[in-house]
């Protein structure tokens, strides 16, 4: 049986609970007026088509650019980065 | 006036060098109380300085904004500089690439200077949701900058910097220019590429110039602007040109907002002076029609759910793994909670939550899922709306600044105070507050892709009111 993912779960953040100033937001939402005419989904064309993709290549990032990403790792041993332990459960 | 062609005219005539003139705006940024600086860039900049300044003494010819110092809000990768988005979890976060608008302008010989404070990725209306102290209003030091980009918008409301280069999601580059009596342009959804510009809600994030002149703002939006392989939602547009953009006698017929303006929220000065400039253009010769438009209310709940659901999801990468303040746990979820707790503001957090919220079995439908069904009917109506009239014009927000502290106490208050600009993000359009009309300006509002037309009812507005 799945389990339920409660918002600090889902949110990745202890002790999480939901807002009321963003409850009142959502009751906005429930009670607005929505046509019933199928809408015209102007926002929905920013994909790109599919003539017009960029090419499918790997390209290899220049050294200093590689260099600032170990200077970012939280934890680095012998120039890999050390991540927590996984989970056992 | 255009603060670019005059400096540029100064520096060719070596009436200052770029060193001197570099080094004199650092002065003014690190010296200032605004709060307005995250890091400055000076070394580089003054590098950058001494370049431009052995070129003008070979005699070569410089470009119009080679030398010109401006500001970066500190959510644009810029590589080698720490990106912090005004944050604790990637405070010591140093950018490994640079975002395409600002390497263009880098390209073109601008000098960046500073990284600006901002609300914390992008989640604020006020830029007190920050680490780095909340910004001040350049006009009074008691009341907002506005936000989130209002280290910007005062950085350039007091000549700290020619231009800056703020982020809009939402209103987060009208709102602190009307707050700080200056110009600033949302443009066109995809007119400039978003590529390097840390995500909040990716469906409408904008990178937005902020100066003190529409010319300025002109020219910064042409260098800025164009397609980008890394960014697959820009395209392709035209330059716009000086002299298209003064003249306006095409624009015949402008409409406004019955509902804003007769709304209980609106403040009685901002309506009064509304409507005094409404008159006004019509004096000019132009019809002005009163256009239907989505209660308030509406309007910011769509934005908002929307727009928490996009940040929870662009922000699900910052878990401490392989950058940012990680703070150990018994395991790797725990790390992830810890850290994230432990590092993100409480408005950051409130909007994670109401994004995990909507877009969970059992909200989706009845929250998300309607939001998504406004937005299109939103879009549906500027469509109509521009079959009608050439420019939508409102105010930039319906009160003043709110002063410093009380915008943390009331997030419903701060929301519903993005009413007039949260509208025009969802519809993806050209969107410029000037700063005349109102206390804290007015905005021009046009089709998608004309952003030529919003300059030039500027600079008819510059003229008129």
């Amino acid at each position: 049986m799945s389990k339920i993912m409660t918002v600090d779960i889902l949110s990745s953040i202890k002790g999480a609970k939901e807002s009321e100033a963003v409850s009142k937001l959502f009751d906005a939402i429930k009670n607005a007026n929505t046509s019933n005419s199928n809408a015209t989904n102007t926002n929905h064309t920013n994909a790109v088509s599919l003539d017009d993709l960029r090419e499918d290549v790997v390209i290899d990032s220049p050294q200093a650019e590689k260099q600032i990403i170990i200077e970012n790792f939280p934890k680095e041993k012998d120039g890999y980065l050390v991540v927590s332990k996984v989970i056992e459960e | 006036m255009s603060q670019i062609h005059k400096i540029h005219q100064q520096l060719v005539s070596k009436e200052i060098s770029c060193t001197k003139l570099v080094q004199e705006r650092l002065d003014l940024l690190k010296s200032n109380t605004h709060n307005t600086v995250n890091s400055l860039l000076d070394s580089l900049a003054l590098d950058l300085a001494a370049k431009v300044d052995a070129k003008i003494a070979k005699g070569e010819e410089i470009g119009l904004l080679e030398g010109i110092p401006f500001g970066i809000k500190d959510v644009y990768m810029v590589q080698g500089t720490l990106t912090t988005a005004s944050s604790d979890l990637i405070k010591n976060y140093k950018s490994s690439y640079t975002a395409t608008a600002i390497q263009k302008l880098l390209d073109a010989g601008a000098i960046p200077l500073v990284k600006e404070n901002c609300d914390s990725f992008g989640h604020g209306s006020s830029s007190e949701n920050t680490i780095f102290g909340a910004v001040k209003n350049a006009m009074n030091t008691d009341l907002v900058a506005g936000g989130s980009s209002g280290g910007s918008a005062v950085n350039v409301a007091k000549d700290y910097t020619v231009f800056s280069i703020g982020g809009d999601t939402g209103g987060s580059v009208r709102q602190p220019a009307g707050y700080n009596k200056i110009y600033g342009l949302k443009p066109t959804y995809g007119r400039i590429s978003r590529y390097g510009l840390m995500a909040y809600a990716s469906s409408t994030d904008c990178v937005g110039p902020i100066a003190k002149s529409i010319e300025d703002i002109r020219i910064v939006l042409n260098v800025m602007s164009g397609k980008d392989v890394k960014d697959q939602t820009t395209y392709p547009s035209e330059e716009i040109s000086k002299e298209n953009i003064l003249k306006s006698e095409e624009i015949k017929t402008v409409g406004y907002f019955k509902n804003f303006i007769e709304s209980d929220a609106i403040d009685v000065q901002v309506k009064a002076d509304f409507l005094v400039s409404i008159e006004k253009i019509k004096a000019k010769g132009i019809e002005v029609k009163e256009l239907d438009f989505f209660e308030s209310d509406t309007l910011v709940s769509t934005y908002y759910t929307l727009a928490m659901a996009e940040t929870a999801s662009n922000l699900s990468r910052l878990d401490g793994t392989n950058y940012g303040a990680r703070i150990e746990g018994d395991n790797l979820k725990d790390t992830y909670s810890i850290t994230r707790s432990e590092n993100f503001s409480e408005e950051t957090k409130r909007r994670i939550v109401g994004g995990n919220q909507v877009l969970s079995q059992g909200f989706s439908d009845e929250i998300y899922l309607k939001g998504l069904n406004l937005r299109d009917q939103i879009s549906e109506n500027f469509e109509k709306d521009f079959k009608e009239v050439a420019i939508i014009l409102s105010p930039v927000t319906p009160s003043s600044p709110p002063k410093i502290g009380d915008s943390l106490k009331d997030p419903l208050a701060m929301y519903l105070s993005d009413a007039y600009t949260v509208g025009f993000s969802l519809g993806q359009l050209p969107t410029l507050t000037v700063p005349q009309g109102t206390a804290t300006g007015l905005q021009i509002t046009a089709a998608k892709n004309n952003d030529e037309l919003v300059l030039k009812f500027a600079n008819f507005l510059k003229d008129t009111l």
